[in-house]
């Protein structure tokens, strides 16, 4: 039996059943299985991860006597009706086409994933219209994908608390809000053992992340929605209001960074002077000296005094 | 060679579809779901195998083909499409999303009320409890009037003049451009395209074009842009040898380098290809104690120190 069909009987059977199927049910029913019981064993383990892979839920249950039962349930299985039409089924499709996400060293893989998606949207009996893309000009925008996003974001739509190492330290963490900045990846989300809102780098989780509630553990709160600070909010210093005078050819950049309610000034050639609210002291060092000696920080005196000094000593260097 | 698990999944979606349609043509399918007729023909003629235990003929899913429509009947467990994965919810989520950031990139139905913000919004309602504007991605700060008038042009195949901050070169300059391609990755937005000052190709940061006029001639693009490469080092620029501590070893993985040796403490020794003297400037004043100079760039940390510290007032001797 081709391994395909053995498959398709495999949902089958665990889609049909009303109650959990032992292996050995289920290597009766579906067929396909050759050879010793060791090899069936693996090849059915192979199988049913497989299936948990693309993401169809195949249930275990324990029975009495010590063996499980596997069954899928159809409420879990089928897909709800979106409720797209036509144009929104289009427009989805083209933001598809237009956007390739980056597995690290797996272009292709992560472009499947993408178009299995569209494919379930174009399976519904009531689904609209022409749906897979045709991007005529290649993707627009790449955007990388690293491994542990989908567990982050099964967390953030069933609200279930996550586990992982950052910084050294083993978290939990209730995920509100998973944001792409600048090139990375963030979580927002409230860190049990701080008691308090924190963002995470994805990149910089260490090992696994972990789903370690059941859903619906927690409530997001409205006031999670906002989207990543910039470099100089990032810390948890006690917050230090500076000022910081901008030339013009910066000032655009500076102004969509910090949003027009950081202006408290501007001259006449579009230089623009800024109050920024500072927890990040080493964040912000770093986005004033990425402006060269196009701005300068005009208070507080020892927030000025900090940059000049460490100006001072790369200037004493020879190298 | 299509995988196993692909066929499976595609599969799982084409039959609901088809089910509930009398007899679409096997090229209205294999369109919608981007799937080439010879490979649907032959994974439906698997599935026609397909059932329940005991596999008699009532027990099986029938499927005909015939004058190049297709029927599928019986198959009532694959009445709509399996839901959408943790990664798939994401990925088109975050589609989605990323467009919907680039205001003007696609016209009117990119804005906020329009079909594209709408399917979002109903994704968000379909994947989860509570995960309205969740997933957010920000593929790159740029004002939208430059954004939309550099797409025009490249798509109008028409030159356009820009006046450009080189943050290479630390300079604003007006330059002809032939806009090939306008694409986000690393959440910045970049024009990649021809410059007629430079009389060779060049690649832009968007975000530092600070105007654009279209103008009325046009040019002709050359075939196979694709994606460029972000960073180029020639061969013909000079090698600069850095040391980098622990938390100043993504420059060797963010730049490409041209070897690196491991030091003792985490230190990494780097070689690379530097085309531009303000780049490595500023990358040092940043970077401070953690990245030194090996060779190849004495004085330049310091020539850069004393750029910005002019600005403060501060008169440093050279050494």
């Amino acid at each position: 039996m081709d391994r395909l069909e053995r498959l398709v009987n495999l949902v089958v059977a665990l889609l049909d059943t009303r109650r959990p199927l032992t292996r050995e049910q289920i290597v009766e029913r579906v067929g396909g299985y050759g050879g010793k019981e060791a090899a069936v064993r693996r090849t059915f383990e192979r199988d049913k991860e497989l299936l948990r892979q693309m993401g169809i839920p195949v249930l275990s249950e324990n029975f009495e006597d010590g063996q499980v039962g596997y069954w899928v349930p159809r409420e879990l299985y089928e897909m709800p009706d979106p409720g797209l039409d036509e144009d929104e089924m289009m427009a989805l499709s083209l933001a598809a086409s237009l956007v390739a996400f980056q597995a690290e060293g797996h272009s292709e893989e992560s472009s499947s994933t993408l178009t299995s998606a569209l494919r379930k949207l174009a399976g519904a009996p009531e689904a609209p219209g022409p749906v897979l893309g045709r991007g005529l000009e290649g993707s627009l925008v790449g955007v990388p994908l690293e491994p542990s996003l989908a567990t982050i974001f099964a967390g953030l739509s069933e609200r279930r608390s996550l586990g992982f190492g950052y910084a050294g330290l083993s978290r939990r963490v209730d995920p509100y809000r998973l944001s792409f900045r600048d090139g990375h990846w963030y979580l927002s989300g409230f860190d049990h053992a701080r008691g308090a809102e924190r963002l995470y780098r994805v990149d910089r989780i260490e090992g696994e992340v972990n789903l370690v509630s059941p859903p619906a553990a927690f409530e997001r709160p409205p006031s999670a929605l906002a989207g990543p600070p910039p470099p100089w909010r990032l810390g948890d210093e006690p917050p230090v209001v500076v000022e910081l005078q901008v030339d013009a050819s910066q000032a655009g950049f500076v102004r969509r960074l910090a949003g027009e309610e950081a202006v408290y000034e501007t001259g006449p050639a579009g230089e623009a002077r800024f109050r920024l609210e500072v927890t990040d002291r080493a964040g912000f060092r770093n986005f004033v000296l990425g402006l060269l000696d196009h701005a300068e920080v005009l208070s507080p005196p020892q927030v000025r005094e900090e940059i000049v000094n460490w100006l001072k000593a790369i200037a004493a260097r020879r190298r | 060679m299509v995988s196993t698990e692909e066929r499976l999944a595609r599969l799982l979606a084409v039959v609901p579809w088809v089910a509930a349609h009398d007899g679409p043509t096997l090229e209205e399918v294999s369109e919608r779901f981007g799937i080439p007729t010879d490979e649907l023909v032959e994974d439906l003629n698997l599935l026609f195998m397909c059932g329940v235990y005991p596999f008699t003929p009532d027990a099986l899913i029938e499927v005909d083909i015939e004058g190049g429509r297709v029927w599928v009947r019986f198959a009532d467990w694959f009445r709509r499409p399996a839901r959408l994965s943790a990664p798939e919810g994401l990925a088109l989520l975050a589609a989605g999303r990323a467009l919907l950031a680039a205001p003007g990139l696609l016209g009117p139905s990119a804005g906020g009320d329009g079909p594209l913000a709408k399917a979002v919004a109903k994704l968000e309602a379909a994947l989860g409890t509570d995960l309205a504007g969740a997933v957010d991605v920000e593929p790159g700060e740029a004002a939208p009037e430059v954004l939309r008038a550099l797409r025009s042009a490249s798509e109008s195949r028409r030159k356009a003049r820009i006046e450009y901050y080189s943050f290479g070169r630390d300079a604003t300059t007006q330059r002809v451009v032939h806009p090939w391609k306008v694409f986000s990755a690393e959440g910045h937005w970049y024009l990649v395209g021809w410059c007629e000052l430079a009389e060779d190709r060049r690649l832009f940061r968007v975000d530092r074009v600070q105007s654009v006029a279209l103008m009325e001639e046009g040019f002709d693009p050359p075939a196979g842009i694709g994606s460029p490469e972000l960073y180029e080092g020639r061969p013909e620029d000079p090698v600069v040898v850095l040391d980098l501590a622990p938390e100043a070893r993504w420059v060797a993985e963010r730049y490409p380098h041209e070897g690196v040796k491991e030091l003792k403490g985490g230190r990494l020794r780097a070689r690379f290809r530097v085309s531009s003297w303000a780049w490595l400037g500023r990358l040092l004043l940043r970077a401070g104690p953690s990245v030194r100079v090996v060779s190849g760039a004495e004085g330049v940390a310091a020539a850069a120190a004393r750029q910005v510290l002019a600005r403060y007032d501060q008169v440093t001797s050279e050494r």
